[in-house]
């Protein structure tokens, strides 16, 4: 997974001019107007907490919930990085959405035949050797992209390097590591950010679906076992019957 | 049943005003359901749902699937006890809790489609593959053991066919597979009560921790039996008020004897879970979630095994039917709880259902009450009593 693609975002950096969300709209073809939120036409915004400019989109996480949870196998987690969406896959289901610990996938609540939608870290784009459309759009590189190892490492060289940053690198651990990192001076609880679990939380599931063989393996042996009891009961109590009847008729 | 006896039949139950009154009831239920149908399929989720992005899963989930599968789970219970563990004296309900429970599946199934937001792709699940969903086998679970259930009430149907050919050669079949049914059919069902419980596991550091503990699957399973089994008291009790059944209220009592030790062991997982999980400080914090976790815990444990415990409530058919009422309502707020109080905070937004959305699940419950009716009816679910005085020996139902 060297060629991992990873996104870094220094709250530092970022002046709100909102070329990412507009750079986004635009290669999505989606109506170019601010949104305040994530949407189904917007998959990045830039929000405003504590005096920074915080921008949201899908983490891209390392080991996703929601392509755990995805019964179709829609949502995938690709070599590449990116957490793609197949709408052709999608029942619309929305276990994705329950699953995600950051909230990010949006639904399409208004349509006919809804959808589930979500940055997809320009998948298309990165395969092509582009960068993502929001990053190529800073104007002050706040969003950078690059190989996940060398994003996480010029993450931990600016956090070190300035004693201005929270030591903490968000994303690095959060939900098992994802692929789109945050460096902030102000302490991400602050921002917003969610308090996520710090292991993947696809093995909360895979735990309970690993039980399901052994369930049927010693379940069915048990519930064999009960049957051929009660048979063999019914068997014994119906020749003692039988012989107590001849010994009554002899 | 010969024609005569089923004019008598339905005369009878013409003559209660109480059927009236609830025909009236479900004509507006279904009058209302209809147009939740029209809204659902023709203007889409937003006019028919409350549902947001922080709110995916609604009433329809926590109503529909999660209480639908759960009450469902008595046929099962039944099916296992008679034909696995020989427990004989309960084959006279059998029929009943099958039937139950099969049309407990059907709404769900129905409920789907309304759930879905592309429900005619409800069939990709099936060729599409995720082992690492817990939702793909939960939908696994539904697709098998609708089919198994088919398959054991099936006989009920089928021995109405003319042809005796045709009956007795699918009798002697189905009666060929009919452990294996049962043994598939308890399996599947086991399975599918936990995980649908699973599917929450996800949801770690979001679920209130009132309900959230990595043995929601077994505080799934252990609450569906006893829920199971009360819906079936409270079925079979209402076929022998308004439907004539003839059936020994003691094996209701005999399922209640059942019902309240497995609500005690499931109490004490409750317990023991929480204490494990230092979760006891919620218990006494003043807020809604707090509130509406007691109120589940006295409808579903407390109440129940009180009431159970009174040899008046036991022993009086009554009693038994308002007991197991009180343990369905309780079933429902802990399904509801999970699925909808325990993740509001998290969520951030407070999720009231639209009408449309309660119509529409009601409508579907109705319609399985209806079928329910008339399969009674029309169908040897259970043996009915003679609708004149004349003494008529009916013999039970044969294998289900």
């Amino acid at each position: 997974m060297a060629t991992t693609r990873a996104i870094l975002v220094d709250i530092t950096k970022c002046i709100g001019c909102r070329s990412c969300e507009q750079a986004c709209k635009q290669i999505h073809g989606f109506p170019m107007g601010s949104e305040m939120k994530l949407s189904p036409t917007a998959l990045t915004v830039v929000e405003e907490r504590s005096d920074r400019f915080v921008r949201r989109m899908c983490m891209h996480c390392q080991d996703p919930a929601c392509a755990s949870a995805c019964l179709v196998g829609a949502l995938k987690k690709t070599a590449a990085g990116p957490v793609t969406y197949d709408a052709s896959k999608c029942i619309g289901c929305r276990y994705c959405l329950v699953a995600c610990p950051f909230s990010v996938p949006r639904y399409e609540w208004t349509k006919l035949v809804p959808y589930v939608t979500k940055c997809d870290m320009c998948a298309g784009r990165q395969a092509k050797g582009q960068p993502p459309a929001c990053v190529e759009a800073c104007p002050v590189q706040a969003s950078i992209a690059g190989n996940r190892e060398e994003i996480l490492e010029e993450a931990q060289r600016r956090i070190l390097g300035d004693s201005k940053y929270v030591k903490h690198i968000y994303g690095s651990e959060e939900a098992g590591g994802t692929s789109v990192f945050f460096i902030s001076d102000v302490p991400f609880e602050k921002l917003g950010f969610a308090a996520a679990q710090k292991q993947p939380l696809p093995l909360l599931t895979a735990s309970a679906l690993g039980d399901g063989p052994t369930v049927i393996l010693v379940g069915g042996a048990v519930l064999s076992g009960l049957y051929w009891i009660t048979q063999r009961r019914a068997e014994v109590a119906l020749a003692e019957a039988r012989e107590k009847s001849a010994r009554e008729r002899s | 049943m010969t024609a005569t006896e089923r004019t008598a039949t339905r005369k009878i139950a013409t003559r209660f005003p109480k059927i009236s009154f609830w025909r009236t009831i479900v004509t507006l239920i279904f009058a209302a359901g209809l147009y939740s149908m029209y809204a659902r399929f023709a203007l889409g989720f937003q006019a028919t749902t409350n549902l947001t992005d922080p709110q995916p899963w609604g009433l329809w989930v926590g109503l529909g699937t999660l209480c639908g599968v759960g009450l469902s789970a008595g046929g099962f219970a039944i099916a296992a006890s008679v034909y696995l563990l020989g427990f004989e004296r309960y084959r006279p309900i059998l029929r009943t809790s099958v039937l139950i429970s099969f049309l407990g599946y059907c709404t769900v199934c129905v409920g789907m489609m309304y759930e879905l937001g592309i429900p005619w792709r409800i069939w990709h699940p099936i060729v599409m593959w995720n082992r690492r969903s817990v939702l793909f086998e939960v939908s696994w679970c539904v697709i098998l053991y609708t089919t198994v259930l088919a398959l054991e009430f099936s006989p009920a149907l089928v021995e109405k066919i003319p042809w005796a050919r045709v009956r007795e050669a699918y009798l002697r079949w189905h009666h060929s597979i009919l452990i294996a049914l049962v043994l598939a059919g308890t399996l599947l069902s086991s399975m599918h009560q936990s995980f649908l419980g699973g599917l929450y596991l996800i949801t770690k550091g979001r679920l209130d921790p009132l309900w959230y503990t990595p043995y929601l699957t077994t505080m799934f399973y252990l609450s569906a039996i006893p829920a199971g089994l009360a819906l079936t008291i409270m079925a079979i009790y209402l076929c022998v008020r308004s439907l004539n059944a003839r059936v020994d209220m003691n094996i209701l009592s005999d399922v209640s004897r059942v019902i309240a030790p497995l609500l005690a062991i499931y109490g004490v997982f409750r317990a023991v879970d929480l204490i494990n999980r230092d979760a006891i400080q919620y218990l006494w914090m003043w807020r809604e979630e707090t509130g509406l976790f007691w109120l589940e815990i006295a409808l579903l444990v407390i109440a129940p095994l009180v009431l159970l415990n009174l040899e008046k409530v036991r022993n009086n058919p009554q009693n038994l039917y308002w007991t197991c009422a009180v343990i369905v309502m309780g079933f429902m707020t802990n399904r509801l709880n999970v699925s909808i109080t325990g993740l509001q905070a998290s969520s951030g937004i407070y999720y009231v259902p639209k009408w449309t959305e309660f119509a529409a699940t009601l409508a579907t419950i109705a319609a399985a009450v209806v079928a329910f009716r008339y399969a009674v009816i029309y169908l040897d679910i259970l043996p009915k009593n003679p609708p004149q005085q004349r003494v008529m020996a009916l013999s039970a139902p044969g294998n289900a």
